[in-house]
Formats: structure tokens, sequence, C-alpha cells
């Protein structure tokens, strides 16, 4: 399974980035060859649409996972249609947060409830 | 250190005189204006700029009058129809792809850093305070949003609390205000497009799993409207934390360059003490 978590450094001690879109770089690792890539991300300096970029970047990795804090509605839309699943992770860095990825201990982000009555259909056209 | 995001959906419900009301009433707290667009804080909040950082926006196009051929090449390519006659470049027209510097054979074309304006910070009493100003006809987008919100974290003195004021809508410069926030105060009026922006609005905040709370601005105007806004606030979840009757004293505050809270006679004022007392004991808990 190949992770990717949103991170503030080159290296498994760095800080997760709480920003998703925007974050530094994209620390991706391999868990069953622990082979560790790590690729700068291109959205950071995009003026638009950060979180296209990003996502974009991320589905051409081909990882499984993402771990992040925060992801807005164009990159969890990629992530989602390229079947990746979302993990919520914690203010720590990305070894802790791969073990509680392994624990089974953080939680799926997924898309928020559509059904605000009177809005249906008009997100995501 | 926690982060409260102030936006609206529709433009000119609020969103900054409840900002500087918050900042003038909030203690220990750094301010933003990332409604970078129109940013108009820094002519309320009484500020004195310590530090001006250059913008890089993006890049654009530039021709090297000594090597170029003026074969036209670029001018073919150019969707924007950037190239001038005169084969320079219009610096509002030109997007920075670089499509031109592809097709030019004499290698007369490069992208150069567009200086899209500048990010300050300020000193407030009781803080800080950055804004943006950006060049005339630059776009606003999320990135000089992140800027603005970074230029607060480098500082060493990190603020218990930093107050956001957002822009209107829910596109980028929104989305990047939004990102990491702790929580959302929503300001909308009584009209349809207050109420249809308001849900568009909320739509895009549970996104961000992000407790929001609403406000309706200036709620006597139209009763029956405000009362819709609470109809479908309560049936979505959304807690309405305070309603603000129209008052005079705003208009008067703005006139004068002062959050209207400073107006002891103002029931506008008095309302948003009391909304943020609400949100100042909410903020604690998440």
């Amino acid at each position: 399974m190949k992770v990717c978590f949103s991170s503030e450094g080159r290296n498994l001690d760095s800080q997760l980035d709480p920003r998703f879109g925007r974050c530094k770089y994209f620390v991706i690792v391999d868990t069953k060859t622990n082979d560790i890539k790590v690729v700068e991300n291109e959205g950071l300096v995009s003026e638009h649409g950060a979180g296209v970029s990003a996502a974009n970047l991320v589905v051409d990795e081909g990882v499984d996972v993402v771990v992040t804090r925060n992801i807005g509605p164009n990159s969890m839309k990629i992530l989602t249609n390229a079947k990746i699943t979302i993990y919520e992770g914690k203010a720590d860095t990305i070894n802790s947060n791969l073990e509680l990825l392994k624990q089974d201990k953080l939680n799926e982000i997924k898309e928020p409830r559509k059904a605000h009555s009177g809005l249906q259909n008009r997100w995501g056209r | 250190m926690k982060q409260i995001v102030v936006i609206s959906g529709k433009g000119g419900t609020g969103k900054t005189t409840l900002t500087s009301s918050f900042a003038y009433l909030a203690k220990n707290r750094d301010i933003a204006d990332c409604d970078v667009e129109a940013p108009n804080l820094n002519l309320i909040l009484d500020n004195t700029p310590m530090k001006r950082e250059l913008y890089i926006g993006g890049k654009i196009a530039y021709i090297d009058k000594e090597k170029c051929i003026e074969c036209g090449k670029c001018k073919s390519v150019c969707r924007f129809d950037a190239v001038k006659d005169n084969f320079q470049i219009n610096d509002i027209k030109c997007e920075g792809c670089g499509a031109c510097v592809e097709v030019c054979p004499n290698e007369a074309i490069k992208l150069i850093d567009d200086e899209t304006g500048d990010v300050i910070i300020s000193s407030i009493e009781g803080g800080k305070f950055s804004y943006a100003q950006l060049r005339i006809g630059a776009d606003g987008a999320g990135k000089v949003v992140t800027k603005v919100r970074q230029s607060l974290m480098e500082d060493e003195n990190k603020p218990e609390l930093i107050i956001i004021d957002g822009s209107p809508g829910i596109g980028c410069v929104v989305i990047s205000s939004l990102t990491g926030c702790n929580m959302a105060v929503v300001v909308t009026e009584p009209t349809q497009s207050g109420l249809e922006d308001l849900m568009r609005v909320l739509n895009l905040v549970d996104y961000f799993r992000m407790k929001a709370y609403v406000v309706v601005n200036k709620f006597d105007i139209n009763l029956e409207k405000t009362k819709e806004i609470e109809d479908f606030c309560s049936k979505n979840n959304f807690e309405v934390v305070g309603k603000i009757p129209f008052d005079p004293y705003v208009n008067k505050a703005i006139k004068e360059s002062k959050p209207v809270v400073q107006f002891d006679e103002s029931i506008a004022g008095r309302e948003i003490k009391r909304i943020w007392n609400i949100i100042n004991e909410k903020i604690k808990e998440v």
C-alpha cells in the first residue's frame, strides 16, 4: 500500500502539514517495501486551484491512501474519483501518523452530507 | 493557537463590521484581512505598518528587444492577445502560460516574476495585523491569502488567537482562508441572495469539518426572511448565535473609521458584544 502524507519537511520526522492543497511536500511511503519518496507540491506555488494541482500530482503517483488534516472540495472530488481513501491525521510527525494508520486509529474523511435542504444537486454539478 | 474566520457567502453583509468589532473586543489576538481583493480592515483598525514584503503571484512573459526578430509567432499562439503590435507584452493581459516562450525561434522571450503586490504586517494595540495590497488589475488568489496568514505565524510572538476577515463567495480565496481554522462565523442578511449564498458557503464549510455559527445582520429589515434563515439553520443543525438589528450607528462608525462597538449607545454594537462573548466561550471548547 502506498500512503501519501502532506508534510512540512522531507522526511519521516517532519510534521504533518495541516493543509493538503498548499502543503510543502508530499512524503509517500510504500508500506510493503518501506520505500520513501518525497515530491514537492506544485500546488503550493499555483495562484489558483492549488487543490486541483496537488490532487492530480498525488493521483499520478498512484497512491492508495492520503493522510492530511484539511482538504477542500476540489481535491476531495479528484481523490475520491481516483478511489483514494483519505484519513484525518493528527498534529504530529509523519512517522507517528503512519503508526496510527497501521493501527487503524485514524478517522476516514468522507464527502460531507450533501443534503442541505434546498441545496441538492447544486454542489458538484 | 486558535483561528476564527469570518465569512459570508454574499458580499456586503457585514463581515468587516463584525471583524473590526471582534478585533476591538478580543484580547491577545492577531488579525488577518484575507479579503485580498478588497481589503478595508486597515482603514478601521488603527495600525502602524512594520514590514512590507513583495508578493510574487505568478510569472509573466518578457520579450528581449535585442533578440526579438519580430517574426510574430508569439502573437499567433497567444490566446490572451497579450503581445502588442510593437512586440511588447501587455502586463494586464498576460497570464504567464509560457506558450510564447515555447515557440520563439530566437529564445527572446522568458518568464519573469510577476510582482503582484505587497503583504504588509502592521502593529495594532495588543497584537499584529496583516493584509495585502495588490497592484491595480492584479488577481487575488489563494496563494496571497496563504501568505497573509503565514506572515502572522512566522513571527516569534505567536498569538493565542487569530481572527480572519474572509472574502465573499465560495471560491479559491475563501477556501484558502477557511482551511486550518477552528471555527467559522458566517454573517448573512435577510434577503433571498443572503440566504442562498449562506447555504452555499455552509456547504463549503462542511468539507472542512469545522464548526460554523451564523449571524443575521440587519435582521429586522425583513423578519420573514430572517425566519426562513433561522428555519434553514435549525433544520441543518447550524446555530444562529446572534441577530443584529439595523442601526444608523453602523454607518456613523464606518464614516469615523471606528468599530461600531466603541459607541455605547449603538444597539448593533451591544448585540455584537453579546455575540463576541458567545464566540469567545465557544472557541475555548473547540
